[in-house]
């Protein structure tokens, strides 16, 4: 009897538990903007649908940004760079600031995946919130979101950069031709 | 024991459920293999991301027209001469392959911002 009182005092220790870790994001994320106005959760209550409308509109063609910018970075690595490498290698090019560029742009692309990947997710929750009745964390879910597009627009940038040092390095290396035999 | 003559044996028992009901064991373990597989398929189809370029789902038809086909996206030969006209033709891949990449780059996050969604303290109710 004494051993079952204590399992259901543990359990119910637990859930409190999850239930407030579960809680502290969205509060924190309310408290960090400060507290929103009744006014203005009223102006996000009645506006969530047309503004969920719009968000589905936009992860539809995300989503179709995603598989086209995918496969383009995707030829860019391993159909024009990794060939031009071994290529440039075998004609006595010194490669090793390209393959050191080729390199950062595949960690960044697999960063870019990964990134899109939670802005995926991130974008899905704040579709899936009833937001007539949950109002702030919608608009906590909204602001996530929009986070982490943030971050996917500035991985997309460092991606251009290695693709200009890629460039930059090529011409450099063109006008400074093989290396020579010694 | 007992000294019944027709009683079966436990190991009889066994063998008289197998023989009746083998094919529907058969059948019953095929489909609980499947939706297990099927099961295992889709927890990878999600954590790896693939689910996300999936676009043959219901309700992309018109994002299905839109995609780039990667076979058309032309390769650069990784052995021979580097004369001239192979570093022109990597020049003209590269142009024309960063010009694409520019074409479907991201927008800023400015189309889910508060003003944008209607959800920002200005907004009209």
């Amino acid at each position: 009897m004494r051993t079952a009182s204590i399992f259901i005092s543990l359990v119910i220790a637990l859930g409190a538990t999850l239930a407030l870790v579960n809680i502290q994001p969205a509060n924190a994320r309310a408290l960090e903007r400060g507290i929103l106005t009744s006014e203005h959760i009223e102006i996000i209550r009645n506006n969530c649908g047309q503004a969920q409308s719009i968000m589905t509109q936009l992860h539809k063609s995300d989503q179709l940004l995603r598989v086209n910018q995918g496969q383009i970075y995707e030829s860019i690595t391993s159909k024009l760079m990794a060939p031009f490498n071994s290529r440039a290698g075998l004609n006595r090019y010194d490669t090793s600031q390209l393959a050191t560029i080729t390199n950062n742009f595949n960690n960044n692309l697999n960063d870019y995946r990964d990134l899109y990947k939670d802005y995926d997710a991130a974008l899905q929750k704040a579709l899936d919130i009833d937001c007539r009745n949950q109002p702030v964390p919608f608009y906590d879910s909204v602001a996530v979101a929009r986070e982490k597009r943030q971050a996917v627009h500035d991985k997309i940038g460092q991606l251009f950069d290695n693709i200009d040092q890629y460039e930059d390095e090529f011409n450099r290396l063109i006008e400074e031709g093989p290396i020579s035999n010694v | 024991m007992s000294n019944d003559p027709f009683q079966l044996k436990p190991s009889e028992v066994t063998n008289e459920i197998w023989m009746r009901y083998k094919f529907l064991i058969f059948i019953g373990s095929a489909v609980a293999l499947a939706c297990a597989l099927v099961g295992v398929a889709m927890i990878l189809y999600n954590a790896s991301g693939t689910a996300l370029l999936d676009l043959s789902r219901p309700g992309y038809q018109q994002q299905r027209e839109m995609i780039e086909e990667s076979k058309q996206l032309k390769a650069f030969e990784p052995t021979g001469e580097l004369d001239q006209q192979a570093i022109d033709e990597f020049r003209a891949l590269y142009a024309e392959r960063t010009k694409r990449a520019a074409e479907w780059a991201f927008s800023d996050d400015n189309v889910i911002s508060d003003e944008e969604l209607g959800i920002a303290e200005t907004s009209k109710k």
